[in-house]
């Protein structure tokens, strides 16, 4: 069984004149890293908020875990109901909770008991080696720290997807590189699902073990890549 | 589905607040003892009177619009693109007279210009009548309405400057000097929100009845005020309210026609704390002088007149023993009515930002028609809906009044939070969404604290409109139950000029208190905020 399937997804933004993704069929097994490249507008974002459940697809189906999430127009699982985690391109780190509070917040939203919470957000501080930030506002840190910080957010809910709307762009090559290792790292402990968005090809051939290309809408390529530097 | 019920329940309550009144209106002027007829009409329509006043109206609210617009656009211009030293301080400034009811400056401007005014025995007879004619007449309500309504121009200039692209206007430097770039690039690009606050000017002075009343120059709202608070003939009434109605529907619809052609939208640029002030160099001091002189003569000249002539703690105790009460409900009712509209305003904002309906725009459009609207047809609309035996607790209820606050200026509280909501990256919630929030918990833990300042900021402005509002509290308030707007309003009457200017003080001091507030509140939104 695949993990996320789309079949035949069509979308167009502004009541039809600007068609962004054209009779898309993806299937992503199980923990693989699939990259999505492609230059801007080509449509890889609206496949992740598709995903997602921001946006509905104007034809075809879209399935997360086996279960039919949206269809024809019509989102059937709502974003909050899909257990995804979702790493966003501006981080999207809400700027009045501190980062324990950006982190505690889905455990709460998911009724995790308060024991539990602390535990959990001790681990997963430790692991993106922030746990000395933890009563520090976003402001407060540096586009690296940010980073680790929105990874921890949507990993400490342990989901089965990742989606990643291309989280590094705004970073120094140096410190490029090296959270592409992180999230490496990351995906090998807990094993979730990547489905990652890039127009970098040396991400892309960084993080994947397989890579989608897409142009104007549509898929226009797809490549096993064997040797994703660790 | 949280967030579609509730939705639905706040856009159900904005049509019932404020549109099914207008309604109820149109249909109450149309039925003559159950038939439909036209009769109401027929005395509205053929009479040679009615379209003196409606000349009246025109002549009167076209100078207000003309003047307004040619002074403060200049003034939006300097407060918000160039050097101009204490910006802030002058911009509140020139505020003030928005934020009291218009009347008040007018009995201002009468304790200083009128027969036993202050100025009186320095000018002489001859030069004291004419000055009486001056302010009793066309020339006095243009002077006032055009001091009350001359900050719109100006704060909606110093808005729509702030989503000028400041990349734009270096680009054209090159070519040119400031004077060329203003004139060929920043100015154009605001026209759409020139446009807007002439037409908010307009239909303003259009609809104001209380300055024109008080001064003694006949306009078209103050007919439908007489028929019927004096009369009590109310399908005349409502005839007389409809037109003013239809003017400010049509008007404000070419508005929007126009707008969406232009393809304009109110927000701010994220360049905009990028822009550099126009350096006003030699001519620094000539504006500071010019703009000094003007705020003296229109603001702190009339205001001062109110405090010598209410000087004295014995009109201050009398003003407590004859509004005492009145005073408590206006500050009350005001505070009631900035909770309900902030929190309707929030959710319209919402709404109308996030795009979350297909009618987003009609339920925008809504809610400036109402704003737009003569204050007497709102008033009377509401009583044409709620006058009726089974309504007894909100008619005969503060609450009337209250339902009137909504109607009228929930499309302030809209804007302020639909502008603050519009800085705010969608991926905010979203991430809160994929997290596993629903939209309430979104709402209260995510949204709503970003927008905190705003949705302070809606609250003071909301209160300081229905604090000031007159127009629909003098029709629908219940016995025992007038705001301190509306008992100054009949005392002026009957009461001494240094009662009536100790009650305009504390009016402006109630008002003046929570906006100096928002000021001082606001300088951080703009730099934090507003960017």
């Amino acid at each position: 069984m695949k993990i996320i399937e789309l079949n035949s997804v069509s979308k167009t933004y502004n009541s039809g004149s600007a068609r962004a993704l054209d009779n898309v069929s993806l299937k992503i097994g199980r923990g693989e890293r699939v990259v999505i490249l492609g230059p801007s507008g080509c449509g890889k974002t609206t496949i992740l908020r598709l995903v997602a459940g921001f946006i509905a697809p104007d034809s075809g189906s879209i399935s997360v875990g086996g279960k039919l999430v949206a269809k024809n127009g019509r989102v059937i699982v709502p974003p909050e109901k899909r257990h995804l985690g979702m790493v966003f391109q501006d981080l999207a780190l809400w700027p009045h909770l501190t980062v324990k509070g950006n982190i505690e917040f889905g455990l709460k939203a998911r009724g995790i008991a308060k024991a539990e919470r602390v535990i959990r957000i001790r681990d997963i501080l430790d692991l993106v080696g922030m746990a000395d930030y933890s009563r520090r506002k976003p402001a407060e840190l540096s586009g690296g720290q940010q980073q680790r910080v929105a990874l921890a957010r949507a990993l400490v809910l342990e989901p089965g997807v990742l989606l990643m709307d291309e989280p590094l762009s705004s970073l120094d090559l140096e410190l490029n590189v090296r959270l592409r290792k992180e999230i490496l790292r990351l995906q090998e402990k807990f094993s979730f699902t990547l489905l990652y968005v890039t127009h970098d090809r040396n991400e892309a051939f960084d993080i994947a073990t397989r890579i989608v290309i897409m142009d104007k809408g549509s898929v226009i390529d797809e490549k096993r890549n064997f040797a994703p530097d660790r | 589905m949280q967030k579609r019920v509730f939705l639905a329940i706040i856009i159900v309550l904005l049509l019932l607040v404020g549109l099914l009144p207008v309604f109820s209106m149109l249909v109450n002027s149309l039925g003559l003892d159950s038939h439909f007829s036209f009769v109401a009409y027929e005395g509205v329509l053929t009479s040679r009177h009615q379209w003196v006043l409606m000349g009246h109206s025109m002549a009167l609210s076209s100078i207000v619009t003309v003047f307004a617009v040619a002074v403060g656009v200049p003034l939006g211009i300097l407060f918000g693109k160039t050097d101009f030293p204490f910006r802030s301080f002058f911009m509140f400034l020139f505020a003030i007279p928005l934020l009291i009811p218009p009347y008040i400056t007018a009995v201002s401007w009468f304790d200083l210009l009128g027969r036993e005014g202050l100025l009186a025995p320095f000018m002489g007879p001859q030069l004291t009548a004419a000055a009486g004619r001056f302010l009793f007449g066309l020339p006095g309500s243009a002077l006032v309405l055009f001091s009350t309504f001359l900050s719109i121009p100006m704060i909606l200039t110093m808005v729509f400057l702030k989503a000028v692209n400041p990349r734009l206007e270096e680009a054209g430097l090159l070519a040119s000097g400031w004077r060329g770039v203003l004139k060929g690039i920043t100015i154009p690009l605001i026209l759409p929100g020139i446009l807007l606050s002439a037409i908010l000017v307009f239909l303003l002075s259009f609809g104001e009845f209380g300055v024109p009343n008080f001064l003694r120059y006949d306009v078209f709202p103050v007919e439908s005020f007489t028929q019927f608070s004096a009369f009590y003939n109310f399908k005349a009434a409502t005839a007389a309210a409809v037109p003013l109605a239809a003017l400010t529907l049509a008007i404000l619809a070419g508005e929007v026609w126009f707008l969406r052609k232009k393809g304009s939208q109110l927000r701010p640029s994220p360049d905009a704390a990028t822009a550099f002030p126009i350096p006003l160099g030699k001519y620094r001091r000539l504006m500071f002088s010019s703009a000094t002189v003007l705020g003296l003569v229109l603001v702190v000249l009339p205001f001062s007149v109110l405090v010598i002539q209410s000087a004295g703690i014995k009109n201050y105790v009398e003003a407590f023993n004859r509004a005492g009460d009145s005073i408590v409900r206006s500050i009350l009712y005001a505070a009631s009515g900035a909770v309900l509209l902030t929190f309707i305003g929030f959710f319209t904002g919402y709404l109308i930002q996030t795009k979350a309906v297909k009618f987003w725009r009609t339920i925008d459009f809504i809610t400036i028609f109402l704003f737009a609207l003569p204050g007497t047809v709102i008033g009377i609309g509401l009583v044409s809906l709620w006058n009726r035996p089974w309504a007894n607790l909100i008619y005969g209820t503060s609450a009337i009044i209250i339902l009137g606050y909504l109607a009228r200026y929930t499309a302030l509280t809209s804007r302020i939070c639909a502008t603050r909501l519009s800085q705010i990256p969608p991926s905010m919630e979203e991430a809160a969404q994929v997290a596993g929030a629903g939209w309430f918990r979104r709402m209260i833990l995510i949204v709503a604290p970003l927008a905190r300042r705003s949705i302070f900021a809606a609250f003071i402005v909301g209160y300081i409109f229905s604090l000031r509002d007159t127009g629909i509290t003098m029709l629908v308030y219940p016995a025992g139950h007038d705001t301190l707007p509306v008992r100054i309003f009949t005392l002026m009457a009957n009461g001494s000029s240094r009662l009536i200017a100790a009650l305009c003080i504390i009016m402006i001091a109630i008002t003046i208190v929570p906006a100096a507030i928002l000021w001082a509140i606001s300088r951080p939104v703009a730099g934090k905020e507003m960017t």
